[in-house]
């Protein structure tokens, strides 16, 4: 394993972009975050600012606005970054795939590593999902 | 005296339809050209609390509720205006009564095209600024598609 892939996935700092969610998936990502479930003990964090996070979290169908901002943001990652789709309205576009400001999904703007469905997706889901991901990029993935 | 007696006692004369849904659910009906004077009366003069507004595409033109609160008894008051002329609906602005009205005019004006007299600054909120002129996605006789 390469010193930059065990230094991605030693601890995940999470940089949460919200492209107009109803906020449910939200709160679900900050029940994972507390004690009840307590990512923080694996150093999976919330950081402030996007420069210094390893995963990009995006809930939410984005619309004609908050298209710009994550393509924004995804330009200012520092690479290596995983993108983590979270809910529904994120994963595809759902029952908002007809709306006047629904012009695309979130993987026709960023590329997307992980995609979590559930409206909104369980705190187990998450931790599940991530778990995945990250034996999916050191390369451990079961078969 | 009772909220409701003093509402009556001063609008009587704009008042055109008085309906209680409930004691605590009151909808009026009048005229667009009386919204400013009665939004100052309930504003002004009895204490209402401006809460929201909210528009709607209906058969017999487009409808704008003005919702109103009177905290103290928590008693809600809706003034429903009917805008006939579907082709070019306007309504004088009551964001200069109260700036609480400036946003959600600015949300109405851009999805269902009722042009505010006298908006300060009506400009596109939720939608992106180059959104084509003409074009109100809550309108139905346009189809539900993006740009």
């Amino acid at each position: 394993m390469s010193l930059k892939i065990k230094a991605l996935t030693k601890s995940l700092w999470v940089f949460h972009a919200a492209t107009s969610p109803c906020n449910n998936c939200d709160i679900e990502i900050l029940d994972v975050l507390t004690p009840r479930h307590d990512a923080e003990r694996f150093g999976i964090t919330l950081v402030g600012s996007v420069r210094h996070a390893d995963v990009l979290l995006v809930t939410g169908v984005p619309n004609y606005k908050t298209k710009e901002r994550l393509k924004k943001l995804y330009s200012q990652v520092s690479r290596p970054c995983l993108v983590v789709a979270i809910g529904n309205c994120a994963c595809g576009r759902i029952m908002f795939k007809e709306s006047y400001n629904s012009p695309c999904p979130v993987d026709e703007v960023v590329p997307v590593d992980l995609y979590v469905p559930g409206c909104p997706p369980k705190p187990e889901a998450m931790i599940a999902g991530i778990i995945k991901l990250i034996n999916k990029v050191k390369g451990k993935e079961k078969k | 005296m009772h909220i409701t007696e003093s509402v009556k006692g001063k609008l009587s004369n704009k008042i055109t339809d008085w309906y209680e849904h409930s004691p605590k659910r009151i909808y009026i009906k009048a005229k667009p050209q009386d919204i400013k004077s009665i939004a100052s009366v309930l504003f002004k003069d009895l204490g209402f609390r401006f809460i929201i507004a909210s528009g709607c595409d209906t058969p017999e033109g487009i409808e704008i509720l003005y919702h109103f609160s009177y905290d103290r008894m928590g008693l809600i008051l809706s003034i429903r205006v009917l805008l006939k002329d579907k082709k070019k609906p306007e309504i004088e602005s009551i964001a200069k009564l109260f700036p609480a009205a400036e946003w959600i005019e600015r949300e109405i004006w851009e999805l269902l095209g009722i042009n505010f007299i006298g908006h300060p600054k009506l400009e596109h909120l939720l939608l992106i600024d180059e959104w084509p002129k003409g074009d109100y996605p809550l309108r139905h006789d346009r189809n539900n598609k993006g740009l």
